[in-house]
């Protein structure tokens, strides 16, 4: 009797250790259902994996949302799935058909590329990168030696961002003390933290509105010029479901246009109807909303269009990558002919 | 002897390590996952002979770990018997304190995790207490039921010579309690690697509960599934091993007949 005892007790045990293996894959990003009521057009529902949780980052999609552009586009519903779990990265989403499409990063997509993933980016809502090492004034870290010695948060899924920061500056991973970060900035007001890698756009905001006075290095300064907020898709999408892909950008380049233009009605958007559940600040979230305006709206934005990239931006981003280690072609991971194609048809989406 | 018990004990485990590998297997066919993201067998299998690096970083990883996981259970193991025998010795002391731990208990670790680094560091001293909260609950429940279920005659023979509360402990309540130790061991083996997982997620930043969230932000579902399979292996061996002790102890230690 005992003997069936262990055996049982051991194969439970054991599928444990899969199921932990399987949650670590599953989907535990919460949903949010869009207003859709009645029928729209024949592109039906898809499933958008955002790269963080319900903040003004995504302001276009909530945009396009409230606006209808979405609808008008033939969506009959686009379902916001929030992210910022580790267990919800856009690449596994799209490995894994879980979602249609996803809002992610150079240095998440590239590996996964390298791995096989069939996949493409078609465009890049942040021109310039958003992440920086977020430090106090009091103890500042200013420029890329200055992290040597130095205690910083990074989140599991910026390794390969943290990684490319000390391989670009020349810094060995020994010399700096990572500490396990989730997302909590009082980490480092409370002393345990030096510095963290968080979006300049977030951390530095949340911290003066505590009364801190914080410093930042951005990554773009530090060597590292990145996109991010990028749209990755399958290359199947990409060749057999073109005009949804572009009525979809369409939609975004429309609901983008709305929140650059606002970014008031942007955070209250953020706070209180998309994120509720995040208990977002509107006074900060709009500041937030005007810092990511000046990494979205370039001048080379002003002149292409919202989320294009010039051959030039794609370089910068191939070498910030194998500067990271990752050794991948421009065509293997960027496919801007999307953008191109819809702009030529309609100029008019233009920032004008 | 030692040889037979040993061939008893693991002898069962290897249809329960085919049972998982090919629920493993049926479960990501069965769903349809990716191969991208669900690595198979032998996918698996290739990964770790494919270069040494993988090895090296797959069970480098594990040492720490099991390094965790041995200071999780160690420490809870200890703080629990240490804790049992004043509960037993001392009626006031459980009636005080047990109500507490039941408490503490509640409150899901993953949330005690930021005080308790902030207080105890996240060094070792930190791996320590949270493997050995994880440990020390179930089995200071376990042993302190062990320790209270001695024979009253027995004790009371003891006593009628002449004999102190510690003597009835040392000849009487301690070989009682055994067969609830070894239970509780084998319940913290699992235990402890979780704690020593949760500790290295939070806290240290190293091992495989580290290393396994970092494969997955850099798409290595190789090494992720690697992780897995050496830390579930490595815990079914532990629990065959204390199975064993367990086994050997018995048969010495007390009048049950070890099962």
């Amino acid at each position: 009797m005992a003997t069936f005892d262990r055996r049982a007790f051991l194969r439970t045990s054991g599928l444990a250790g899969l199921a932990l293996g399987l949650a670590a894959c599953g989907d535990n990003g919460t949903t949010t259902t869009t207003s859709s009521s009645g029928g729209g057009g024949g592109f039906g529902s898809v499933k958008l994996q955002l790269s963080w949780k319900k903040n003004v980052e995504f302001a276009g999609e909530y945009f396009a949302d409230t606006n209808g552009y979405f609808k008008a586009a033939g969506f009959s519903q686009v379902e916001l799935l929030s992210g910022g779990g580790s267990g919800t990265s856009v690449e596994s989403g799209l490995a894994t058909g879980r979602c249609w499409a996803g809002l992610s990063a150079p240095t998440i997509t590239a590996p996964a590329v390298l791995q096989g993933a069939p996949l493409k980016i078609v465009g890049a809502t942040f021109q310039k990168n958003p992440f920086a090492i977020i430090s106090l004034s009091k103890n500042p870290i200013e420029k890329a030696a200055d992290l040597v010695g130095k205690k910083i948060g990074v989140q599991d899924s910026n390794e390969l961002v943290w990684n490319a920061l000390l391989k670009a500056n020349g810094i060995d991973a020994a010399q700096v003390t990572r500490v396990p970060f989730q997302s909590d900035p009082s980490m480092l007001t409370s002393g345990q933290l030096d510095g963290y890698v968080g979006f300049v756009t977030s951390g530095p905001v949340n911290l003066r509105m505590k009364g801190h006075d914080p410093a930042y290095l951005l990554l773009a300064d530090a060597g590292l010029p990145l996109v991010a907020e990028t749209f990755t898709v399958t290359q199947e999408t990409i060749d057999n479901e073109r005009d949804k892909l572009k009525a979809f950008l369409t939609a975004e380049i429309k609901g983008w246009k709305d929140a650059v233009a606002n970014p008031a009605k942007a955070a209250e958007l953020a706070a209180t109807v998309y994120g509720k559940d995040q208990n977002l600040d509107v006074k900060e979230q709009t500041e937030e909303a005007k810092m990511q305006n000046e990494l979205v709206v370039t001048d080379d934005a002003k002149a292409n269009g919202l989320f294009t990239m010039t051959p030039e931006l794609i370089e910068q981003n191939i070498s910030s990558l194998s500067k990271a280690g990752l050794t991948i072609k421009a065509e293997q991971l960027f496919d801007l002919s999307i953008l191109n194609e819809i702009y030529q048809a309609d100029p008019s989406l233009k920032l004008s | 002897m030692i040889g037979r018990t040993v061939l008893r004990i693991v002898g069962p485990l290897v249809p329960s390590v085919v049972i998982v590998v090919a629920a493993w297997w049926l479960a990501l066919e069965a769903f349809g996952i990716s191969p991208l993201v669900g690595k198979r067998p032998p996918q698996v299998w290739e990964y770790l002979t494919a270069s040494q690096a993988h090895r090296e970083a797959v069970f480098g990883a594990l040492g720490i770990t099991i390094r965790d996981a041995a200071i999780g259970f160690v420490s809870g193991m200890a703080a629990a018997i240490v804790v049992a025998v004043a509960f037993v010795l001392l009626r006031t002391v459980e009636q005080t304190f047990m109500p507490v731990a039941m408490l503490l208990r509640s409150v899901p670790l993953v949330v005690m995790t930021p005080l308790i680094t902030l207080v105890f560091g996240r060094d070792l001293l930190g791996v320590a207490v949270i493997g050995g909260i994880v440990v020390f609950f179930p089995a200071l429940v376990n042993i302190a039921f062990g320790l209270r279920s001695a024979s009253p005659q027995a004790t009371d023979l003891i006593m009628a010579y002449g004999g102190t509360r510690f003597t009835v402990l040392r000849k009487v309540a301690v070989p009682t309690a055994m067969p609830a130790v070894f239970a509780s061991a084998r319940i913290s083996v699992p235990a402890s690697i979780i704690g020593a997982l949760i500790a290295e997620w939070l806290a240290t930043g190293e091992g495989i509960g580290a290393e396994i969230l970092r494969a997955i932000g850099g798409f290595r579902y190789d090494e992720v599934w690697a992780d897995i399979v050496v830390v579930t292996g490595v815990s079914i061996l532990a629990y065959a091993v204390v199975g064993v002790v367990e086994a050997l102890v018995l048969a010495r230690f007390s009048d049950r007949r070890p099962g």
